[in-house]
């Protein structure tokens, strides 16, 4: 029997957009490993003159996952008040180095008119860093973090930053988060964001496709919370409307319940392809 | 919202359905948006070393730009000459260049020795940094007691997770190479557990490719249309 290929692409699409359209959402499934990481992320301790460094290391090809984990993470950041520095080792989040922060402060904003969240004071872009594992090696040895990195990418200097001025050596990094789809990136921070002395609380938010690698560094410890593509993603959310009740994220519910939905499609349609090759082979051999 | 992001949007949106094309068949459409992809995507790499790194990090320090003069005559900070330093390293990379000479591709050479020698160093010391605390955890107790109390589920996870390593590493161990040995048969033994983790792979890396789909669904179904609307309204 001959089916054209195409009309399973228009039954995904129909079955991804039909909970997106009507704004249809379901409670997401319970993540442990993200639940470990809300946990890390609340309680690791910062002093004054203490920064969280995020890396954001994903561009558009990525977006669907690593930008809902890059969003819920530097909620929890900012609800914390924590200095945020993001960089990025990719040249395609360029963009969304800038976006994504602002995205984050205007949703707070709302939520409450009374506060703000700045650019300088809540965070700072510092832009794209090529060299990899020299020049986080670089970093991680500089006496001086501030003046290591020089300038943003509006050409102002890091130090002029009241927030982040009084960045000295990297053990005022308390918090290392990580955000890609990419493989070997994050081995990358592992293996060089360290030195004698040393060892920052590490958080990770991988896609799908990475969840195997990434489980290797929870597993054994060297990393202390991960989210897993958009379920983790959404369970964090769901931590943190919990902890803040007017905290709303919508738009990651229906994300979650949309992939849900083209799962039980894709696994009824293993099923239905399997039967009817059974059938026909049945068919075949009575024949 | 403002004309940059309506016609950012648009253009997003007419991209996408460009891409997704392809799904009905191969086309100029498509062709045309994934080779400008390819282009701003290659493109954009080096305009960000040059502008984010290479120019305030290395050359306005070397040139002295970082330094302010205030009006009295006085500086924000002295001159630091070891910043000339770089021009060696900035040497030693432009040899590589040199590949494109006949005469003197051998210049090549030492910038390729060098940056393999690195390489080849900065490996040894992110192996060890990531592999041992990996080793060592792999170390499980198989009976795993706590507080006078035995772990039924946490010994049964760690005696999978012993027996499936050793199997799977018992599978990719060629030397011996007998074939009616114990290691032999145990090996094949590893093959099933293999598949099993394919299997695992492919399905989040389907389920990766369809969190892509969702996010494209979601941004036509919403910020597209709601462009496009403004659009027909005259907001542009």
């Amino acid at each position: 029997m001959r089916f054209s290929h195409r009309y399973v692409y228009l039954l995904m699409i129909a079955v991804v957009a039909i909970p997106i359209v009507c704004g249809f959402s379901t409670k997401p499934a319970r993540m442990i490993s993200a639940e470990r990481m809300y946990s890390v992320v609340e309680n690791v301790s910062f002093a004054e003159g203490d920064i969280a460094l995020v890396w954001l290391d994903f561009g558009p090809n990525t977006i669907a996952e690593n930008g809902a984990q890059a969003e819920v993470l530097l909620e929890h950041l900012f609800r914390r008040r924590i200095p945020v520095l993001l960089l990025s080792q990719y040249p395609l989040s360029e963009g969304l180095l800038k976006t994504i922060p602002v995205k984050v402060a205007n949703k707070l904003k709302l939520e409450m008119p009374e506060q703000e969240w700045k650019y300088g004071e809540s965070w700072i872009n510092g832009g794209y860093k090529p060299g990899s594992g020299n020049y986080i090696q670089s970093l991680v040895a500089s006496s001086d973090i501030s003046a290591f990195l020089g300038r943003d990418v509006l050409g102002m200097p890091i130090v002029h930053y009241p927030a982040f001025a009084k960045v000295t050596g990297v053990e005022k990094i308390k918090l290392v988060g990580e955000i890609t789809g990419l493989t070997g990136v994050f081995d990358t921070i592992i293996q060089f964001f360290q030195k004698k002395g040393y060892r920052p609380t590490f958080v990770h938010g991988c896609t799908s496709i990475t969840i195997p690698e990434a489980y290797i560094f929870l597993d054994s410890k060297q990393l202390h919370g991960l989210l897993e593509g958009i379920a983790g993603a959404a369970w964090y959310g769901e931590l943190l409307q919990r902890s803040f009740p007017q905290s709303s994220h919508k738009d990651l519910l229906l994300t979650n319940t949309a992939l849900g939905a083209a799962q039980i499609a894709i696994i009824l349609l293993i099923v239905a392809g399997n039967v009817v090759s059974l059938y026909s082979w049945s068919k075949r051999r009575r024949d | 919202m403002s004309q940059a992001e309506l016609i950012s949007i648009v253009i997003g949106g007419i991209g996408t359905i460009a891409i997704f094309s392809f799904l009905i068949k191969e086309n100029y459409f498509y062709r045309i948006f994934e080779h400008m992809f390819i282009g701003v995507a290659a493109g954009i790499g080096p305009i960000l070393v040059l502008r984010d790194f290479l120019w305030p990090q290395i050359i306005e320090p070397m040139l002295g730009h970082t330094i302010i003069a205030y009006p009295d005559g006085t500086f924000s900070a002295e001159y630091q000459p070891l910043y000339l330093l770089y021009v060696f390293p900035m040497i030693l990379g432009m040899l590589y260049y040199s590949m494109y000479s006949r005469k003197h591709a051998w210049l090549s050479k030492i910038a390729i020795g060098v940056s393999l020698g690195a390489s080849g160093a900065l490996a040894i010391r992110g192996f060890f940094a990531e592999v041992i605390p990996q080793i060592a955890s792999s170390f499980k107790p198989i009976l795993v007691w706590r507080d006078g109390m035995f772990q039924g589920v946490e010994s049964v996870n760690n005696l999978l997770f012993v027996a499936i390593l050793f199997l799977v590493l018992n599978y990719f161990f060629f030397t011996l190479g007998r074939r009616d040995s114990v290691q032999s048969r145990t090996a094949s033994w590893g093959r099933p557990l293999l598949m099993v983790c394919f299997g695992a792979f492919f399905g989040s890396t389907v389920m990766a490719r369809l969190a892509l789909l969702v996010e494209r669904v979601q941004f036509i179904s919403r910020d597209w249309i709601t462009a496009i609307a403004e659009i027909a309204r005259g907001s542009l």
